[in-house]
């Protein structure tokens, strides 16, 4: 019995366990694989980050790039408005580029500017970049194409959605 | 006189010391978010084409040069159907559209993709196709066109801008 409580007694003056630290290593694990992934997947290249908000493109296989020492002009073409550069000024709507000359003339001094200073300035080759949507019918294009062309714009670019599924564009 | 590690420092010793990851752990919280933020979900492409160039008159030489050059391919994309042209062929190659199951009309992509595949193996050293687009055929219908025919050989998209009309009498 005495040395039954001796040892009853023996335990109770132990000292109480510390509390332990959460052990955070598996997690900084998942977190270090997952930055890693992040990294990789993270799109370096300025163009892929200007998704226009409110516009659907169509769907490619194809991806170009853009020529050597060439710099992108942005035009977001929306059915209601035209958006021009990355600070999306906005320069009318179709409607307007199409009848307008005020409109045309304030685009056509936009891009003329641009590509002056890119070719004098910066001694590069100007290029444009279309975002238009995919409703959009070609006549409306295709008098971008002509409008950019006589603003000495030569290489011209569409922006579409990329995927690696034929399937997609052919509509199956 | 040797004094031997005070006893507190002995069981310090004895216990295995984790790293301390807390800063680390700082750091990624706010760098995965910043992550996910500017992850780009949609990936686009860019699309190049070509502009058509005033042509100029030529001398002998030239149009020695130009019998060598490979056939000119026209894809004209009308309201309602394809068209493909070769230069010196007279028959033109028609993809009307195709009826889908919700009886709408779609224009047909798949015959156009065998269409262009064919002519690539006929005309092994032309890497140019010219596009003609109505102008009232959607910017989706030319895109996908565009990328057919880069995906079969022809890198170079010539985008006819000319205003001229295309018509085909019918027989």
């Amino acid at each position: 019995m005495i040395a039954d409580k001796k040892s009853k007694l023996k335990i109770s003056n132990k000292k109480p366990h510390s509390v332990r630290d959460l052990n955070i290593t598996s997690l900084m694990d998942i977190l270090t694989i997952l930055l890693v992934f992040m990294l990789k997947n993270v799109a370096m290249d300025a163009s892929q980050k200007n998704a226009p908000e409110g516009m659907f493109l169509p769907t490619t296989i194809t991806k170009d790039k853009l020529i050597e020492s060439g710099q992108a002009i942005l035009i977001k073409i929306y059915p209601d408005k035209i958006l021009y550069g990355k600070e999306n000024i906005k320069v009318g709507t179709l409607q307007e580029f199409m009848s307008k000359r005020e409109t045309r003339e304030a685009l056509f001094n936009f891009l003329k500017l641009e590509a002056d200073e890119i070719v004098n300035v910066m001694q590069n080759k100007p290029c444009l970049l279309i975002q238009a949507d995919k409703k959009l019918e070609c006549r409306y294009i295709t008098e971008f194409i002509k409008f950019s062309a006589s603003a000495a714009f030569a290489n011209i670019y569409f922006s579409s959605i990329h995927t690696d599924n034929k399937d997609e564009v052919l509509g199956i | 006189m040797y004094k031997g590690p005070s006893k507190e420092r002995r069981l310090s010793q004895k216990e295995q010391r984790h790293p301390n990851l807390i800063p680390l752990m700082n750091m990624f919280i706010v760098i995965i978010p910043m992550m996910m933020m500017i992850m780009v979900s949609v990936h686009l492409a860019l699309v190049g084409i070509n502009l058509p160039v005033a042509e100029g008159g030529g001398g002998s030489e030239l149009e020695q040069e130009e019998e060598e050059l490979p056939k000119t391919i026209t894809l004209a994309l009308l309201t309602d159907r394809f068209e493909i042209m070769v230069e010196g062929t007279k028959e033109v190659n028609k993809i009307p559209l195709l009826e889908s199951g919700s009886g709408s009309l779609n224009y047909d992509f798949i015959s156009l993709d065998q269409n262009i595949n064919l002519l690539k193996k006929e005309n092994e050293k032309q890497t140019t196709i010219e596009i003609l687009p109505d102008p009232q055929v959607k910017f989706d219908i030319l895109l996908r066109s565009i990328d057919i025919c880069k995906n079969n050989g022809f890198p170079n998209i010539k985008y006819l801008t000319v205003s001229k009309k295309y018509y085909q009498a019918n027989p």
